[in-house]
Order: structure tokens, then C-alpha cells, then sequence
């Protein structure tokens, strides 16, 4: 038995189960030349690995439509006879044959004017990629060896594994890199498993099919544990089982201190199974609707029809709100199908509004298909990453301007829209009041808030303990954040990370947050905590609190050992 | 040898779908099948070769089959770009 102890969870709970040390696609660039008599060889490898990419590909288009046009590109019969030429008269092998036949069509696709059709270089790039794991014999989803339950240990996952990882078989996901409020983390909370992250050598330590114990609320690993220790965690994983379906019986009540102050308890979502998962537990509806897993889980920038439909779908199943926050992508969030260009300082370069404010008509079609889909419900909109007041107008100019063409076209939407900011920069705490008065709400992002107000990038280990939303820093500028809202009479919830921290509960609850929003597996846990919390008592306590100088005396006035 | 003049109708012209739908009826065709753009020839068999020409939404092509069954192949493609190829 070998025991790791973890300093960070990213996710609470116990898994047990069989480990699963998954392995990156990586594929070899260096290829030799062919001799005259292995040219046949290479001409039937090829022809091998089109057939088998046709099997897999006509699998794949019957749920989505991309896939058709990719089993068309492998079969097509210009790239065959490239790749066959170049083989025959150049005496490549078939990979160099193929990457150089695929690379003049991408070189054509690249210089093209329409930015539709230049962004198809990426098709054909997919189309080459799987040809290329097939001919090197490596998997194109590196998760389809899981065939039944397991912990899933990598060494980071990107947001794109996160699409195509089968949730139903994951027991937990320890690993080696990453930080608490990485995606892996928001994935784990979403589907309620457990997640450690930034477990140094981790995937040397570990075989796959090893037994693993992770328990990720006191922050240990067990590899092959002896039969006391799996014994002793098959029975406190019973118990954690007992507790929560004890606190199921919190789910129709609502979330209210004991001394009558009613807030909102909503969860953030990324998909449409997050919010079916979460409604189980009765949240008073969807705080955060995060669209960029819409991007990301697609192999194109999604039309206007699928996104609406997506919203739609979202509204119908959120009961009272559906806040959706229009795409925030850049920094440590990528589309497959797009190229970002290479940044110094990705938090702070390129990202969300920052995009959508450059790439008009994809802002376009994502708000038009968010007003259509407001007619379905009680949908909200909302900005992120606002620096300026410049900014906000003209994200609000535009959105007018789709109100007017929805008007010419006959298309239905809500003109009453609720339209929100989030604050998450230092300039738009700063510029709070002005904020306050063009805008019906505020969303109070801890995440990027703490990350900007401290100076401390969220992903860097070497400085991970100076990442800590009770800096008396961000605790102030949340208070500022609500008293500014609450004097122009708008709403302020708050949907980062440090919204569900249970520590912090009772302060943000004296500072008169509205609205918490949390992932589903953890609405519970804070509706139980509401509803021991007493109103009075939490807003002395919130007024102590801010008035500490370090966050040693936070701590020590909040309870918090570290 | 038969052909005849049409116009492309979908809105983003002849993208990864509407392309790839040309090029899977194509390739069903016995007849040899042609499309010329301007002065540009196509296999519209190859959807690579769809695509890279860029055609867009209101571009006037020619349709040109030549085999046995080039009546009835010409008749399915202008049917199929009429249609707007499934979208």
C-alpha cells in the first residue's frame, strides 16, 4: 500500500475503484524515406487506414453532421491520389505523403477570403489527425479503452478531453497538474465526483487496473490498500451516501436563515446533463449558464439554429432564471477549431468580450439566439470580463441592434430582457457605481476576481498558496461590489468558486448577497448552511470581518485553521 | 454529352455540408460529372476540390455529365443544387 498525502481539492468526496493512467495522443513526426519495394506496403497501409477512418467516421455522422462531411474528405479521391503520388514518384512513406497532400489543401483554405471557409483547414487538419493516429496505431479518443468504472488519472486534462470523457464511467479524476478552480475542477463539481488535482507524480506511481482509494475531503491517496483501509473507506463511503441523501429532504425547502432572510440558491452549468443533474436538487434556477462549452464542444462555431435550440432546451429545463453568460473564451479555454495566437499573458490578453466585441457576427449570432430563446423563460444575459463603461455600451448597441432585426423578421423574444455584468476586473470594482447604474445586475466572479485584484495567476503552483479569496483585498471589494448594487437597487449574486466555499457562507450572507451560485453538488451542503445561518448575527460578523487587516485575522474571526 | 446551367441557393455557398452532400450524389453518378465555375473546372466528386473552389451563395455554374446515364445523372445533381443539397 502506498499512501500520497494531497495538500488542494479540487472536488470533495470518496472514490473507490480501479485506476485508469490515461495516455495523451502523441504522435511521431519524423519520418524516414521508403524504399522502391516497400512502396506497395505503403500504398495498402494507407488504403488500410482510409478504411478503418470510414468505419469509424460513418459511426460518428450519425449524430452529427460535421462527421459526414469528414467521411467525405478521407474518401475523397483528390486527396487518395495526392497521397498515392507522392508515395509512388517521391518515395515517401505514407504519413509524409499524406501530411503533405492534406497540408496543399489546407494552404488553400488558409488564403481563402470568407473566414468560414478558411477556418475548414481545421477540418481537414481533423480529417489528417485521425488518419495519423490510425496509421501509428495510437487512439484517436484516448478514452475509449474505459469500458467500465474506474478513476481516471492523467497528467492535465483540457477542456476538449473534458467533452469527450465518458462521465457515467468516471468514479474520480486525480491529476498531476492543475490548480482548485482549473476546469477540471468545475468539471468534477458539476457531475458531483471527486477531484484532486496537482498530485506531483502521480502517473509514475500509478498502473492502471491498480486499486485506488481517493479520498478527496482529507486529501489522501491509497494505491493497492490492504484490506483494513478498503474496508474502513467501503464504510465511509456508505455513510457519506447516508448524509446526503439525508440533506435530498432539504430539496423542497427553501433557502432561508433562520431568522427569515430568503436568498437565492442557484447552480452554474456547462451543459445541458449539468443542469438535468443539478435539478434534482431544487435550486432556485441556473446562475451561471458558462455558453462556452457550447463552442467547445463542437467542431464549428455553432449556427444560430443550434445554439438556440440549446438555450431553449436550457430555459425550459431551469425553472426560475437562466442566466447566460455570452462566450468567455481565451485565456485557458480554446476552440479546436480556431486559432488562438500565441500570447505572452493569455488572463490577460485576448479574451471574452474582448473576442466578441472584435468578431461582430459571431457576437451576433450567439445574442440573437439568446433573445429568441428568452420567450422560453426567465433568461438573462450577461457580459464577461468588462474593463469600461465603452465596452458595456457597445456589447448593449449590439444587442439592440439584434432587437430590431428579430423585430424585422417577425422572430419573438423578451424585450425585457434582464442584461448583467460580470465583475471580475479590478477596473469595474473601481468604476462600481457607474456600472451600477446601466446595468440589472451583477455577477461577482471570485475566480478571475482573485486572480486579478492579488496579481497571482490561478495556474502557477509555485505561488498556488498566495491564491486566496479571503485576502482582505477581495473581501472588501465584494462588500463594495453589493452595497454599490444595492444602492441602485440591482441584484448582486456571485458565482465563482468562492461562493460555495462553506467557510465564507455566513459573511457573504451578512454582506447581502442575493444569490449564490454554486455547482449542483454542492447546493445542498449550502442550503443546509443558509438555513442554520442567523441574518443578524452573519451581518456583525460580515462587518468584523472587513475591518481585518491580514488574512491570519480572518481566519481566526471566521474559524478557519491553517 | 449534356449539360445545363444552375445557380448555387444556400446562404453560406458551398461549405463542408452543402459540399459534402454534392460530392457524396456525385460519386454515385456512372457518368463522368464536371462542374465549371467561370473558367475554373471541378470534380465535383471530390469534396476537397467543392470546397477549395469557394463557391459562394448566387454563383452561376455549369453542370456537365458525359456517359450512359448522363441524362438522368445530369437531371439528380441540378435537382439536388436546386434543392439546396439538404439545408
Amino acid at each position: 500500500m502506498i499512501t500520497i498525502q494531497v495538500e488542494k481539492t479540487a472536488s470533495e468526496g470518496i472514490g473507490i475503484g480501479k485506476a485508469f493512467l490515461l495516455h495523451k495522443t502523441k504522435l511521431s513526426t519524423e519520418f524516414g524515406p521508403v524504399s522502391q519495394q516497400d512502396i506497395p506496403k505503403e500504398i495498402r497501409r494507407y488504403e488500410q487506414a482510409v478504411e478503418e477512418a470510414q468505419a469509424e467516421l460513418a459511426a460518428l455522422a450519425e449524430s452529427n453532421a460535421i462527421f459526414q462531411a469528414h467521411l467525405e474528405m478521407v474518401k475523397d479521391i483528390t486527396l487518395y491520389e495526392g497521397v498515392i503520388t507522392r508515395i509512388k514518384e517521391e518515395g515517401l512513406c505514407a504519413e509524409a505523403a499524406l501530411h503533405a497532400a492534406a497540408e496543399e489543401f489546407i494552404a488553400i483554405f488558409d488564403s481563402m477570403e470568407d473566414e468560414y471557409m478558411r477556418e475548414r483547414a481545421a477540418d481537414i487538419k481533423d480529417v489528417r489527425f485521425r488518419l495519423m493516429c490510425l496509421l501509428q496505431g495510437v487512439k484517436v479518443n484516448p478514452f475509449d479503452d474505459i469500458r467500465e468504472q474506474v478513476i481516471l488519472i492523467a497528467e492535465d486534462l483540457a477542456p476538449s478531453d473534458t467533452a469527450t470523457m465518458p462521465a457515467e464511467n468516471i468514479l474520480g479524476i486525480i491529476t498531476q497538474e492543475g490548480g482548485v478552480t482549473s476546469h477540471v475542477s468545475i468539471m468534477a463539481k458539476n457531475l458531483g465526483i471527486p477531484a484532486l488535482v496537482g498530485v506531483k507524480e502521480i502517473c509514475s506511481k500509478v498502473k492502471t487496473d491498480d486499486t485506488i482509494i481517493m479520498d478527496a475531503k482529507a486529501g489522501v491517496i491509497y494505491i493497492q490498500p490492504d484490506d483494513q483501509t478498503l474496508k474502513k473507506y467501503c464504510q465511509l463511503q456508505r455513510k457519506e451516501e447516508h448524509i446526503q441523501k439525508e440533506r435530498l429532504k432539504l430539496k423542497e425547502l427553501p433557502p432561508v436563515t433562520k431568522d427569515g432572510k430568503r436568498v437565492r440558491l442557484c447552480i452554474n452549468a456547462g451543459r445541458l446533463h449539468d443542469i438535468k443533474k443539478a435539478m434534482e436538487y431544487g435550486p432556485d434556477g441556473v446562475g451561471l449558464f458558462r455558453s462556452e462549452f457550447l463552442y467547445m464542444d463542437n467542431t464549428h462555431f455553432p449556427t444560430e439554429e443550434e445554439q438556440f435550440k440549446a438555450y431553449k432546451s436550457a430555459a425550459l429545463l431551469s425553472c426560475e432564471e437562466l442566466t447566460i453568460r455570452t462566450l468567455d473564451i481565451g485565456g485557458d479555454k480554446a476552440l479546436p477549431y480556431y486559432i488562438f495566437e500565441k500570447e505572452e499573458n493569455p488572463f490577460l490578453g485576448w479574451r471574452a468580450i474582448r473576442i466578441s466585441l472584435e468578431l461582430i457576427d459571431r457576437f451576433k449570432t450567439q445574442l440573437r439566439a439568446i433573445l429568441r430563446a428568452s420567450v422560453f423563460g426567465m433568461v438573462r444575459l450577461m457580459f464577461p470580463m468588462i474593463i469600461s463603461l465603452e465596452e458595456l455600451r457597445r456589447a448593449k448597441e449590439i444587442l439592440a441592434e439584434c432587437m430590431r432585426e428579430l423585430e424585422q423578421e417577425g422572430l419573438a423574444y423578451d424585450p425585457g430582457i434582464k442584461v448583467g455584468m460580470m465583475i471580475e476586473t479590478p477596473a469595474s470594482v473601481v468604476m462600481i457605481e457607474d456600472f451600477a447604474r446601466e446595468v440589472d445586475f451583477f455577477s461577482i466572479g471570485t475566480n478571475d476576481l482573485t486572480q486579478y485584484l492579488l496579481a497571482v495567476d490561478r495556474g502557477n503552483k509555485k505561488i498556488a498558496a498566495m491564491y486566496n479569496s479571503f485576502h482582505p483585498a477581495v473581501l472588501r471589494s465584494i462588500r463594495r461590489i453589493i452595497e454599490a448594487g444595492h444602492r441602485c437597487h440591482i441584484p448582486v449574486g456571485m458565482c465563482g468558486e468562492f461562493a460555495g466555499e462553506e467557510k465564507a457562507v455566513k459573511l457573504l450572507l451578512g454582506m447581502g448577497l442575493d444569490e449564490f451560485s454554486v455547482s449542483g453538488g454542492g447546493v445542498l451542503k449550502l442550503k443546509e448552511l443558509i438555513r442554520e445561518a442567523d441574518f443578524r448575527e452573519a451581518k456583525q460578523l460580515a462587518g468584523k470581518v472587513c475591518e481585518k487587516q491580514t488574512i491570519q485575522e480572518v481566519y481566526e474571526l471566521l474559524g478557519i485553521e491553517c | 454529352m449534356v449539360s445545363k446551367k444552375t445557380t448555387i441557393i444556400n446562404p453560406s455557398g458551398l461549405h463542408a455540408r452543402p459540399a459534402g452532400e454534392l460530392a457524396k450524389i456525385c460519386s454515385r453518378c456512372k457518368s463522368d460529372v464536371m462542374i465549371y465555375v467561370g473558367e475554373k473546372k471541378i470534380n465535383p466528386k471530390s469534396i476537397l476540390n467543392i470546397m477549395a473552389a469557394a463557391i459562394r451563395c448566387g454563383t452561376d455554374i455549369v453542370v456537365e455529365c458525359s456517359g450512359e446515364t448522363e441524362e438522368e445523372d445530369l437531371e439528380l445533381v441540378i435537382s439536388a443544387i436546386a434543392g439546396g443539397l439538404g439545408e
